[in-house]
């Protein structure tokens, strides 16, 4: 399982906001694809993945803040299940 | 050739290194280091090489990618990552985060944030041990982005003009921040630029831990033997970006797995190891597990330090303040 964060890119770890999802529950995810986008007070930001899987939940909704180092969703390799 | 136990040496403080860079990565990426962390994967046998030709009695000073060189210089992992933390149990007490790592009890001068300004304060030190007539020499780390700074030129010179015990030792990983240092470099060879200001300076592989070592302990016979300052051109390579969380394009897939592939130090020394009898995969296994074991407790332990108290942040801010604790 490879949990999908947002990660702490500049000085000071504050909130992003989580603009749109690019992937939903149950689609299948490639290494280093795109998954989510998020804005920082500088840019825009695409959030991707390391390994193969398939998307479990989305943990956050679109059009809100999520915490710096959170997981918002994670990637389900071979025979894993979400809680 | 390498006796076997310093052979086993170098492999598990490259093991360390790496872990404790992989670790750090993360919890980067998770928030819990703040200002950042330039990770030095890809690049221990240079700090490996150099730090076990040296001696206690040398004076050395790092660079903004100081992981390598700290851990090599035989400081503790705890303090460490405390201090990436900014934990008051931190080397430097939590006020410097990742690029002061420091440890005056090994005469190590530790890590800043200025391009090139290990070599300037390493030609300070070299002054001093010249001054006060000792048998030692002083190592400045620079990256190869210090290749054009006013500062490293001017402090070389000065070595030079002086003959100082000076060891200048590119950490040379190919790229200031995003730029590939041929682009921006004139004439293009760091040991061409160098020997043109009257010091000897030789390129060696950077991947290759006993060349590393050899050409360290070679270089310091010649400072001790009064013939001036030298320097080494350790070409290596970073796994990762400039700083944990870049987002780099400017290298291609080819290039960086070409060099994880083929050249990783840690692998290319296994390798020889086991071609040469020296270790067992047991033996390998264990390093591996060591190495997890002390980084976890580097980690329990940063978690667990209380931050500064608000209540000291004048404290070490001036010369009387610290006049002041003695």
């Amino acid at each position: 399982m490879e949990e999908i964060f947002v990660p702490a890119l500049g000085v000071s770890a504050e909130n992003v906001y989580l603009q749109k999802w690019l992937k939903a529950p149950g689609d299948a995810v490639q290494p280093g694809e795109a998954i989510a986008i998020v804005e920082t007070d500088k840019a825009e930001l695409e959030i991707t993945s390391n390994t193969a899987g398939i998307m479990g939940k989305h943990l956050f909704n679109e059009d809100t803040d999520v915490a710096v180092g959170i997981t918002i969703c994670v990637l389900l390799h071979e025979g894993e299940t979400e809680n | 050739m390498t006796e076997p136990g310093q052979a086993k040496d170098f492999l598990s403080q490259m093991i360390l290194i790496r872990e404790f860079e992989t670790i750090a990565e993360g919890l980067t990426l998770r928030g819990k280091v703040p200002g950042g962390m330039h990770n030095s994967s890809g690049q221990e046998a240079v700090a490996v090489g150099v730090m076990a030709a040296l001696k206690d009695e040398d004076a050395i000073a790092s660079t903004h990618r100081s992981h390598h060189h700290s851990i090599a210089r035989g400081m503790s992992t705890q303090s460490m990552m405390a201090e990436l933390f900014t934990k008051s149990t931190g080397c430097s007490r939590g006020r410097g985060g990742s690029m002061h790592l420091v440890d005056l009890s090994r005469n190590y001068f530790g890590g800043n944030g200025i391009v090139g300004a290990g070599v300037s304060i390493a030609m300070g030190l070299a002054l001093g041990i010249h001054i006060l007539k000792k048998n030692s020499i002083a190592v400045g780390f620079m990256g190869d982005g210090a290749i054009n700074t006013g500062r490293t030129w001017e402090s070389i010179n000065m070595a030079v003009i002086w003959n100082l015990p000076l060891l200048i030792v590119i950490d040379n990983n190919q790229y200031a921040v995003e730029t590939f240092m041929d682009r921006v470099t004139g004439g293009k060879d760091f040991v061409a630029r160098a020997k043109s200001f009257g010091m000897s300076a030789e390129v060696i592989d950077g991947q290759n831990v006993e060349e590393v070592y050899e050409a360290t302990a070679r270089a310091r016979e010649r400072i001790l033997a009064g013939e001036g300052p030298q320097l080494i051109n350790a070409v290596t390579y970073r796994y990762f970006g400039h700083n944990v969380g870049e987002v780099g394009k400017y290298r291609t897939q080819e290039e960086i797995s070409d060099w994880k592939s083929n050249k990783d130090p840690i692998d290319n020394w296994i390798s020889n190891l086991l071609a040469k009898k020296m270790i067992t995969e047991d033996e390998i296994s264990e390093i591996r597990e060591n190495a997890k074991l002390e980084i976890g407790k580097a980690v329990e332990f940063a978690e667990a330090s209380p931050f500064p108290d608000t209540n000291t942040v004048a404290d070490d801010v001036d010369s009387g303040s610290l006049l002041r604790q003695l």
